[in-house]
């Protein structure tokens, strides 16, 4: 393991921060926790970068228990929110800090800037002031500065947080490559689901200082083990189903188990559905899934490629009253739905989360 | 800045009552100097000047200038760094207590200092004299100059945040370097402003200093305490004259700290003018 939190816990007063918190973070990997603000994952990072105390447990770095160790000496880069570059310093001297504390020759830090400036793609700016530079040139000066001095892991705290749509995304693109190319561990700390579909090996979901769920972003989107996973990653229907003897119910509908997974026993049971699975049709046999019943189109949405709809279903019980769906834009099964329409609706997969003690 | 021009009646009294108060408070005075210490021209002034005692007033007051200054500059950015960057019980009564010296009445502090190393004093150290001699003087002044390079530097360190130098810590910088590479070229103008304003608080200190002192002629007299012998003893082209070297002493001093409160700015502007256009370059 590159990156293990064994049992981590971390209050301020009498508020708890972290409880009992376990993290194994491979290799080479980009792992991406992701929650909400005040949900504990920057202290996290604080921690591992020893910037905060904890008050129990351990953190290892590449099998080396680091837990007392100062921040100085753990091998560490660390890009934080607001980036901290030295305001005094040009871009050059900023990036090569790391190096002069080691003292490397002149050459040699020379030579490093001017190859961390081209893997940032800044070739050439190595004497402007931060000053001088936009916010999106001033986080990747913060990025090539924590890499200067070829640490073991790298920490980046909501690295994108005070960027514009647009530049985002490309320092998105820009740091995978980068992290591909470099193979350095990565734990980047983010509250935005699109950065972390995007970036993440593994996806972390963390709120209030509990581990939720973990895995690859596609196992979390289609099989979260929680509701707050379920809902906090994408858009999600949460319908409460029944399992009764092998069977599972939603209301009086039986949902097959074409269309999910197989169940035993008799409780209750949260179903998701995501609103891409929903089919909507103007008759129930072009319908490709398993058939729910009528419904009454509440709302359409444009946004681009997909349109999103609201739907009452008619006929049902309390249990099943709105879906939400989203059809492409191109798709045939559109024509016709506006606000008012009847059309019916099916789903084509669904998943059943696995029960909490709640 | 927008400026105004003077149009009503009002707006020119107002202007008016402005110069009347500047003019009265600080041009008359110094018109009174210096037409006093030319009184009998400039041989006289410079005779004056070059009196054994006011020499040794001047060297007094620049010795206790020089050391309050660098013992304050030190202190002060120790007591700006404990008060932005730490939490402990007292906080709030130790920053009160920096500021005291602002409130007490220097003459109160002098006065301390006698009760605490007088002849009968709370503390008395074998061989040193501290009331009556350059010691007390000393300390005194320490304390009435006391509170400048912290209130300066205080604001500048809680506006930079801790952020640069847990971003110094994690590139492998200790707490000194820290300190020195990161730290102090940001605070260094607050630094240098605070303490031109410490220099010349010492340099016109006089109330602490003559009771501590004891204003003993040519032993413990600063320059301010000449000036007031000299104005008793009716010596008024000695009075005027060293009132005049004083007063250049701070003129000059507010200029230069007048530098220093613009030169942070320039740093500012840049940034307003660089649009946030990003451009994503290859790196193959």
């Amino acid at each position: 393991m590159s990156i293990l939190l064994e049992q981590v816990t971390k209050s301020y007063g009498e508020q708890g921060i972290l409880e009992n918190f376990s993290l194994e973070v491979n290799a080479g990997e980009l792992f991406v926790l992701l929650g909400s603000s005040g949900s504990g994952k920057s202290t996290l990072l604080r921690i591992i970068a020893g910037l905060t105390p904890l008050e129990s447990g351990r953190v290892l770095l590449h099998g080396n228990d680091v837990t007392d160790l100062a921040p100085q000496k753990r091998g560490i880069g660390f890009v934080f929110q607001n980036y901290s570059l030295f305001r005094h310093m040009t871009v050059g001297e900023n990036i090569s800090f790391a190096l002069d504390i080691q003292h490397v020759s002149r050459r040699e830090r020379a030579e490093r800037v001017t190859e961390l400036l081209e893997l940032i793609g800044m070739a050439g700016l190595g004497d402007r002031f931060p000053s001088q530079l936009s916010g999106g040139q001033q986080q990747r000066v913060a990025l090539a500065r924590a890499l200067a001095h070829q640490p073991q892991v790298l920490l980046l705290d909501e690295p994108f947080g005070a960027l514009d749509a647009k530049i985002r995304i490309q320092l998105r693109q820009n740091l995978r490559m980068i992290q591909q190319r470099l193979k350095v561990t990565t734990i980047l700390v983010t509250h935005d689901q699109d950065e972390a579909f995007e970036l993440a090996d593994r996806i972390g979901i963390i709120e209030r200082g509990h581990l939720l769920d973990i895995g690859t972003p596609s196992e979390l989107y289609r099989t979260p083990r929680s509701r707050f996973t379920a809902s906090f990653l994408g858009n999600a229907n949460l319908l409460q189903g029944q399992r009764r003897n092998g069977k599972l119910y939603v209301g009086e509908t039986e949902l097959s188990a074409a269309h999910g997974p197989d169940c035993h026993g008799n409780q209750s049971v949260d179903i998701l559905l995501r609103p891409e699975e929903v089919e909507l049709a103007q008759h129930p046999d072009q319908l490709q899934g398993q058939q729910i019943g009528r419904g009454i189109v509440q709302d359409v949405v444009f946004a681009g490629a997909a349109q999103r709809i609201a739907i009452r279903l008619l006929d049902s019980d309390e249990q099943l009253t709105t879906l939400n769906a989203l059809l492409n834009t191109s798709d045939t099964a559109i024509q016709g739905i506006i606000p008012g329409s009847q059309v019916w609706v099916g789903f084509k997969h669904y998943h059943v989360l696995p029960q909490t003690p709640n | 800045m927008r400026e105004v021009k003077l149009r009503s009646p009002l707006q020119f009294m107002l202007v008016g009552i402005v110069l009347l108060y500047a003019g009265g408070l600080i041009i008359a005075p110094i018109a009174a100097i210096v037409q006093g210490a030319f009184g009998k021209g400039l041989d006289g002034l410079f005779a004056a000047l070059t009196e054994p005692d006011v020499i040794h007033a001047f060297q007094v007051t620049l010795f206790l200038s020089i050391i309050a200054a660098l013992v304050n500059l030190v202190a002060g950015v120790v007591l700006a760094w404990v008060l932005v960057r730490h939490q402990f019980p007292g906080k709030r009564l130790l920053s009160a207590l920096v500021d005291a010296p602002f409130i007490i009445s220097p003459v109160i502090i002098g006065y301390v200092l006698i009760v605490l190393f007088g002849r009968q004093g709370w503390i008395n150290i074998p061989g040193i004299q501290i009331a009556f001699a350059l010691p007390g003087m000393l300390i005194a002044t320490i304390i009435v100059s006391m509170p400048f390079v912290t209130r300066e530097v205080m604001p500048v360190l809680a506006n930079l945040g801790p952020e640069q130098e847990e971003g110094a810590y994690t590139l492998g910088a200790n707490r000194w370097l820290t300190f020195w590479r990161i730290v102090l070229p940001e605070i260094r103008w607050s630094l240098l402003y605070g303490l031109a304003l410490t220099f010349a608080r010492a340099l016109g200190e006089f109330g602490a200093v003559v009771v501590v002192g004891g204003a003993i002629q040519g032993y413990s007299e600063s320059a301010t305490v000449y000036v007031f012998r000299a104005l008793n003893d009716r010596n008024k082209i000695g009075a005027y004259g060293v009132s005049i070297v004083l007063a250049l002493l701070s003129v000059v001093l507010l200029m230069g700290m007048e530098q220093f409160k613009r030169r942070p700015k320039t740093l500012d502007v840049i940034q307003e003018e660089v649009q946030d256009v990003d451009f994503i370059g290859t790196s193959n």
